[in-house]
């Protein structure tokens, strides 16, 4: 009898464990920092609307995880002329209401953000297409100003919207109830709470990994590192490297990193004030020690580089030599240049690490600088740092990404002169950054690239100090590898009860 | 009476007013919102196009005046942000913040006034000196520090409090107390101060004299005539507790108007920051307003003096 209830109980037992495999995770639960500003993907650039909506809506285009761009919505391209690129589209993909994806959607998606009447702020990123038009409901033809290489790395940022649901509803409507074609659909979005989301099961690609995803808005770091360790959520983003320990080696939870396409940089005012001497931002490249930077203030979270620019871009060169750190030879070429003492505003925010901040001024103070750091909020720092030379202080710090991994994202408008980030004018460079933008021989560009950051070595507008590894805490049963791109797909997540 | 009431809502329209017109004035001065809503490779003629179609590039008078004639309207005006009216963004936020209020005064009141009472009653005991420190504590601690605490004793560690949220009733408890503790503190010192004040009046000794306890003449006479100085005070920190929500609410993720603030200040998203300005003025104001009327039904004798 006893052995009868013991086997029974050990039968129970299995059943009770083997239903808990079987089991999978209902609900996984993320935390931001904030909340989405919208959801229609064609009116915010944020990073938390980002991350939300990249769930919700497919792309024409993508990045796998070795960062090469692949088909999504798109299956094939190819250009007609150097002005002229021809997309045939996937036939088997139906938005979240039951319509199907056709050439419409995607030609009005293109014309739609386009559109100044939208006053989409991501206009800037898609000015340089002209129209799109539909061949056929397979078959979309896009026609740029002119030649325009990055016009694919852009367009992988270009999510798909269903044209019949948004002219019935209009955009207001949308943007509360927004409908795609990716594996996520909205159910409710309460404001300031959270957004969540619920599987699509005919998602093209195949059923979502988890039948709900909430997305919740915690400020506080501190919160969203308490979260993870009570099982209250199961992953969050943005964890300060000086944080991340705790979660590195609790029981429950494991650290992501990835590297990223991102750059921290120091730019240099070339126009004004001490550092208008180019012997002075030589030498402040010298006196920098980044790998000191990396290891003490990042946990060993980021790697330094030789240019502005990290390794998954287009255009990155490795040939462009980094300046080693020397601070006796930045102490010569200060004394030659006559600024010993100099006071050199360092402009900062509260989006900025000010332990790096403060660092990289005990440095350069080393060397025989003066540098006086300037704090204001973001708003105000913008508009010094993009004003007008005078007034945008000698350097500040900048974490940079354009989201397309490519050198025309990043020092065409960081030291091409005319826009509104540089405060540095060579014309040489600017033909190399002009001429590179407009030219479709991907060797030819990579040529002019390197170039380019041979110029802006021997000047020194800017000075590539790391790249920027994203931190995420998560669950120690959540599986996923994240992505250069900064992104969250929960469809490339699992769990492992 | 009412020349008195229509003379203290004419005050407190100005002040609101005056209230709003700074506040649009130094948000308009030091920025606005399109550097932060473009992609930061974006141009400087598409920041100028975006800065024109929201309007931005005109004279801060001209926006100005728009914006008072929309608010006659009552046309509180889109959030830049967002695209959604701002009054349905911050009307949709303020139950979260009327909620934790409440229990923040729930234990300022419950906790604060008791203390009070036993402060000034047991002068110079143990018992005293233990409360003084409670309140000084309760009173310098700063509120970020206390949620954070807080969070990980009760959340982290003895995993009794969810650590943050707003999805069940548990979730108040620690962002109540931390909120709480402010105003509790100010609510023990200001009973404790009311009531000594009294008890070195003569008809307290009269009281005693007749062979009442201390206690009964506390309880039939001096809390009454105490409460006065309390009721102002009570007043003003409902405003105090809006306005402290705005840490505690971003500490605990908590979805009230506070954390709303925050963000929308971060943002530049004017006219979110304006809703909340008027809507935060007018609850000083009235509760300023309302607590004198109440001076009136507590102590008839006020009424009198004016």
């Amino acid at each position: 009898m006893k052995r009868g209830l013991a086997s029974a109980a050990v039968a129970v037992m299995a059943l009770i464990a083997t239903g808990a495999l079987a089991q999978t995770k209902e609900t996984l639960t993320i935390d931001l920092p904030g909340e989405a500003a919208t959801l229609d993907p064609h009116l915010q650039w944020n990073t938390e609307s980002y991350t939300i909506y990249r769930n919700i809506f497919d792309n024409l285009l993508t990045r796998n995880a070795a960062g090469e761009i692949v088909p999504q919505i798109a299956t094939k391209w190819a250009y007609d002329n150097d002005t002229t690129l021809t997309f045939t589209i996937r036939d088997d993909v139906t938005f979240q209401d039951g319509t199907k994806l056709t050439a419409e959607d995607v030609a009005f998606s293109v014309n739609r953000i386009i559109d100044p009447a939208l006053k989409s702020p991501q206009l800037s990123q898609f000015d340089q297409i002209q129209s799109a038009e539909v061949v056929d409901p397979v078959t979309v033809r896009l026609k740029t100003k002119s030649a325009y290489p990055a016009l694919l790395a852009q367009l992988v940022k270009l999510s798909i919207v269903p044209k019949a649901y948004v002219e019935k509803v209009g955009d207001a409507e949308f943007n509360l109830k927004p409908v795609g074609s990716g594996p996520y659909k909205l159910v409710e979005w309460k404001k300031g709470v959270e957004t969540d989301l619920a599987a699509y099961d005919a998602y093209w690609r195949g059923k979502p990994p988890f039948p709900r995803v909430v997305f919740r808005a915690v400020p506080d770091v501190s919160t969203r590192i308490a979260d993870l360790q009570t099982g209250k959520a199961d992953l969050a983003r943005e964890v300060p490297p000086d944080q991340a320990f705790s979660l590195k080696d609790g029981a429950d939870t494991q650290l992501l990193s990835a590297p990223t396409e991102r750059v921290g940089y120091l730019y240099l005012n070339a126009q004004a004030g001490p550092t208008k001497d180019v012997r002075v931002r030589q030498a402040i490249a010298y006196a920098i020690d980044r790998q000191g930077l990396v290891d003490a203030l990042l946990e060993g979270y980021g790697k330094p580089v030789n240019i502005v620019g990290a390794e998954p871009i287009f255009g990155y060169t490795a040939e462009v030599e980094g300046y080693a750190y020397d601070p006796d030879k930045a102490i010569e070429l200060i004394k030659q240049a006559g600024a010993e003492g100099a006071t050199v505003e360092f402009l900062t925010s509260p989006s900025y690490s000010r332990a790096l901040v403060e660092a990289i001024q005990q440095m350069l103070n080393e060397v025989g600088l003066n540098v006086e750091i300037a704090s204001s909020d973001q708003a105000t720092f913008l508009k010094r740092r993009q004003g007008e030379a005078a007034n945008a202080g000698g350097m500040a710090l900048g974490l940079w990404s354009c989201a397309c991994q490519d050198a025309d994202g990043i020092i065409f408008p960081l030291f091409r002169s005319g826009g509104i980030w540089a405060k540095y004018e060579n014309t040489n460079y600017n033909a190399l950054v002009d001429e590179a933008r407009t030219i479709l021989d991907g060797d030819k560009r990579l040529g002019l690239y390197k170039q380019a950051y041979e110029i802006l070595r021997e000047d020194v507008p800017g000075i590539g100090l790391y790249q920027v590894y994203a931190l995420y805490g998560a669950s120690k049963k959540l599986q996923w590898q994240p992505t250069a791109n900064e992104a969250m797909f929960v469809m490339d997540m699992s769990w492992q009860p | 009476m009412l020349s008195y009431a229509v003379q203290r809502f004419l005050q407190a329209i100005v002040a609101i007013f005056g209230v709003l017109t700074i506040v649009f004035v130094v948000m308009h001065l030091s920025g606005d919102p399109t550097l932060l809503l473009v992609p930061q490779d974006a141009s400087a003629e598409m920041i100028a196009e975006l800065r024109r179609q929201l309007g931005f590039d005109r004279p801060i008078s001209v926006q100005y005046l728009d914006y008072l004639a929309g608010l006659f309207r009552l046309d509180f005006g889109l959030s830049v942000v967002q695209r959604v009216p701002a009054l349905d963004i911050v009307l949709s936020r303020l139950p979260y913040t009327i909620q934790l209020a409440a229990g923040a005064l729930l234990i300022a009141v419950g906790v604060g006034i008791p203390a009070g009472i036993v402060m000034a009653t047991r002068r110079g005991t143990a018992v005293e000196r233990l409360l003084t420190a409670i309140v000084v504590t309760g009173q310098s601690v700063p509120t970020f520090l206390s949620g954070i605490l807080l969070i990980f004793v009760f959340g982290v560690t003895l995993r009794w409090l969810p650590t943050s949220g707003s999805g069940e009733w548990s979730a108040m408890i620690m962002p109540s107390i931390a909120l709480g503790a402010l105003s509790m503190s100010t609510f023990a010192r200001m009973t404790r101060i009311s009531i000594v004040d009294e008890l070195s009046k003569d008809y307290v000794r009269a009281g005693r004299a007749r062979g009442l306890s201390l206690a009964q003449v506390v309880a039939r006479h001096v809390l009454r005539n105490a409460s006065i100085p309390v009721i102002t005070i009570a007043a003003l920190e409902i405003g105090n507790l809006l306005a402290g929500a705005v840490i505690v609410e971003t500490v605990f993720a908590w979805p009230g108007i506070g954390q709303l603030a925050i963000q929308s200040i971060q943002s530049r998203d004017f006219l979110v920051v304006q809703v909340i300005v008027l809507l935060i003025s007018f609850v000083y104001v009235m509760t300023s307003v309302l607590a004198d009327f109440v001076y009136v039904l507590v102590d008839p004798r006020i009424r009198l003096a004016r």
